[in-house]
């Protein structure tokens, strides 16, 4: 039984935290809202929303910037979901040092990473010196400036944010449940699909959200590895505020970005209250 | 006439035990080592089928070790193990048709009821016409046929556990292995689920093998008992067997309770050899060469005190000890009586032993109409110098240094 007293005392604790984030995060989020209905002059007005859909090119590249940042998820996860098994299994010395070598790069920052791996694209980089070198090829192949490259680069970039939250699942894995399904006489397929595969769902679908919301709003390492030849959604952004100076047409851009990322992470969420709320 | 036992080392000692023709698993020759640490050594072990079988020891001794091998879980170092005729020893587990029942269960909490018992069905292909028959069949053998829907987070231990065996069961394994499957149960519980599901193996004829710690379980639910110790198998016999003549002193002091001795054999003759004790000279029936330092041992009920000073029946021994403390137990009463340190005639004790620490004596009366000394019928007092005496022929003797 808590005393009123007890509970204000918690309110009052999280009071900064809620002012923080009501005037830096929230309203500026709604001031952008509003801005996107705000043609010189005449509000309301959706003039930067139509002028957005009317244009196939700005189709193309919202089709694009979402399709990246599928393919992107999808590499993250195929890379991301072994590893955190390995992680889970190692012990001591060896589980330390994946851990540092998974966390380290994000403390270097983005745009050093993104650099590093443009240099490595380059058609005299390093990786193709080494498939010239196995004879996989006999000229460089065009590696940066394309989308395939961006998607290498992006899932590198954001594979902590995939394995950290599936890690954290398998380790909660009884380690006793593959072995009862052996003996049942599942073999390892069957007991992957119907067992392990069921259970990390939760942090698959944690990952995912996180990485396909980062994927689908990043900026820097586009910029970079394919610049102006194929822009992403966050670029034209950029290019509509900064270049433009449309900022009716930056702030519908930034709403429908805002959106799409808001649908993913809020769908993520359904899924998971319904995952855990039916069997346990 | 000098009789030496060579005391035996300790491997297998079976008691009427199968051939190994008739033994329907047969474990031979096993190992496992974890890097520097040999946890069982060259062990041999045979089960006949049908049989109910427990492996009994303290943490450690190799006996859930044991069960994974059989199950395939772990692969052994070196050995065989057959089951049915069938070579197991490099058939992956879930190739060898041997269910395992988990101490915490291990059901799926992403399925219900019924689809942790359908899983085994589903693993191996069976037609799914078929299953849903299976299942409730299953359930309704383990009275778990309302839940069948239930979430198995839900669920309370008694019944995890019974969906567990049916689980196990549904499959038709050739063999059951069981690792402590009442340990996270209450006492009440225990007992009801420990006749139960004896009760239920038995009437489809099903060959299984108990892991456990607690000897009231062992006794309770097994045809036999391997008493384990250090990785190996001390004893492995009928629970009437095992509790009378235990092979071991291990044995003797894992399972029932015992007095204790520690004493020297004077001289053996005849098959009868006589053993110097701290609280007095006692016979036994064993061969045992002169000198050697050797421990005895007796079942608390085949123990009678009475007035110290009392005379001995023929084929009885006595010694004479304080009563140090009485302990009522309900329907019973322990008298333990100080069997003190060193030797009464002043001689040394043999090498090895010690200095008699450990060594106790421990009287059980049921606590008929005429009290708790039978023929006096006069109350004890903590502190008498009392009369034990005992059949010779209840006189348990092991070499000193197997204790």
């Amino acid at each position: 039984m808590r005393t009123p007293r007890t509970v204000d005392g918690f309110v009052l604790l999280a009071a900064p935290a809620l002012v923080y984030l009501a005037a830096l995060y929230a309203l500026p989020l709604v001031l952008l809202l509003l801005k996107s209905f705000n043609a010189k002059g005449s509000f309301p007005s959706i003039a930067g929303y139509t002028e957005f859909f009317a244009d196939p090119f700005h189709l193309k590249i919202l089709w694009r910037t979402v399709r990246v940042a599928l393919l992107t998820t999808l590499l993250a996860l195929l890379l991301a979901y072994p590893t955190a098994f390995v992680l889970a299994r190692a012990r001591g010395f060896v589980q330390s040092l994946i851990l540092l070598a998974l966390v380290l790069p994000l403390a270097v920052g983005v745009i050093v990473k993104t650099f590093a791996w443009s240099i490595l694209f380059r058609s005299d980089g390093l990786l193709n010196k080494t498939l010239l070198a196995i004879g996989l090829i006999d000229e460089p192949v065009r590696l940066l400036y394309t989308e395939t490259a961006l998607v290498i680069s992006a899932a590198n970039v954001f594979l902590p944010f995939m394995v950290l939250p599936i890690y954290a699942v398998v380790r909660q894995l009884d380690a006793r449940l593959p072995e009862a399904a052996a003996t049942l006489g599942a073999g390892p397929l069957f007991c992957f699909f119907r067992v392990i595969a069921p259970l990390t769902l939760p942090g698959v679908i944690a990952g995912s959200a996180f990485v396909f919301s980062m994927a689908v709003s990043m900026y820097v390492i586009p910029s970079l590895i394919v610049g102006e030849r194929s822009q992403t959604l966050s670029m034209l952004i950029a290019r509509s505020y900064l270049f433009l100076r449309d900022e009716q047409l930056g702030s519908s851009i930034s709403s429908i970005l805002l959106l799409i990322a808001v649908s993913v992470v809020l769908g993520s969420s359904w899924l998971l209250r319904r995952l855990s709320g039916g069997k346990t | 006439m000098e009789t030496e036992l060579i005391a035996p080392a300790a491997t297998t000692i079976l008691t009427g035990a199968p051939s190994t023709q008739d033994a329907y698993l047969s474990v031979a020759g096993i190992a496992k080592s974890y890097g520097s640490q040999t946890v069982i050594e060259a062990l041999d072990f045979h089960v006949r089928r049908g049989e109910l079988v427990s492996l009994l020891g303290p943490s450690g001794c190799g006996k859930t070790t044991l069960l994974r091998l059989i199950a395939g879980l772990v692969a052994a170092d070196s050995g065989s193990i057959t089951l049915g005729g069938r070579e197991l020893a490099h058939v992956p587990a879930h190739q060898r048709n041997v269910s395992v029942v988990f101490q915490s269960y291990a059901l799926f909490p992403h399925l219900d009821v019924q689809d942790n018992v359908a899983f085994g069905l589903r693993a191996r292909g069976r037609p799914a016409t078929g299953i849903p028959a299976a299942v409730a069949e299953a359930l309704a053998l383990v009275r778990m046929s309302d839940y069948a829907l239930r979430p198995v987070g839900l669920l309370s231990g008694g019944q995890q556990q019974r969906v567990a065996v049916a689980r196990a069961l549904v499959v038709n394994p050739d063999l059951l292995l069981l690792d402590e499957p009442f340990s996270a149960l209450d006492r009440k519980l225990r007992e009801t689920m420990q006749i139960e599901l004896k009760a239920l193996l038995r009437s489809r004829g099903m060959t299984a093998i108990f892991v456990t710690h607690d000897q009231d379980e062992a006794l309770a639910v097994s045809d036999r008992i391997a008493v384990m110790n250090a990785g190996c198998i001390e004893h492995f016999a009928d629970p009437a067997t095992l509790y009378a003549r235990p092979a071991t002193a291990f044995a003797l002091e894992f399972v029932g309770l015992s007095t204790r001795l520690a004493g020297v054999v004077r001289h053996c003759q005849a098959s009868v050899a006589s053993i110097e004790t701290a609280c007095g000279t006692v016979s036994a029936n064993a061969d045992f060469r002169p000198g050697s330092a050797v421990v005895v041992g007796v079942r608390p009920e085949r123990i009678r005190v009475v007035p110290s000073g009392q005379p001995v029946p023929p084929g009885w021994n006595a010694v004479r000890a304080p009563l140090t403390d009485v302990v009522p137990l309900g329907a019973r009463t322990h008298l333990y009586g100080r069997a003190g340190k060193g030797n009464a005639a002043g001689a040394s004790v043999g090498e090895g032993q010690g200095d008699g620490e450990g060594d106790r004596l421990l009287c059980e009366r049921a606590n008929t109409e005429g009290g708790m000394l039978g023929e006096a019928g006069s109350a004890v007092r903590e502190g008498e110098v009392l009369g034990w005496q005992w059949p010779v022929a209840d006189t348990l003797v092991y070499p000193a240094w197997t204790a």
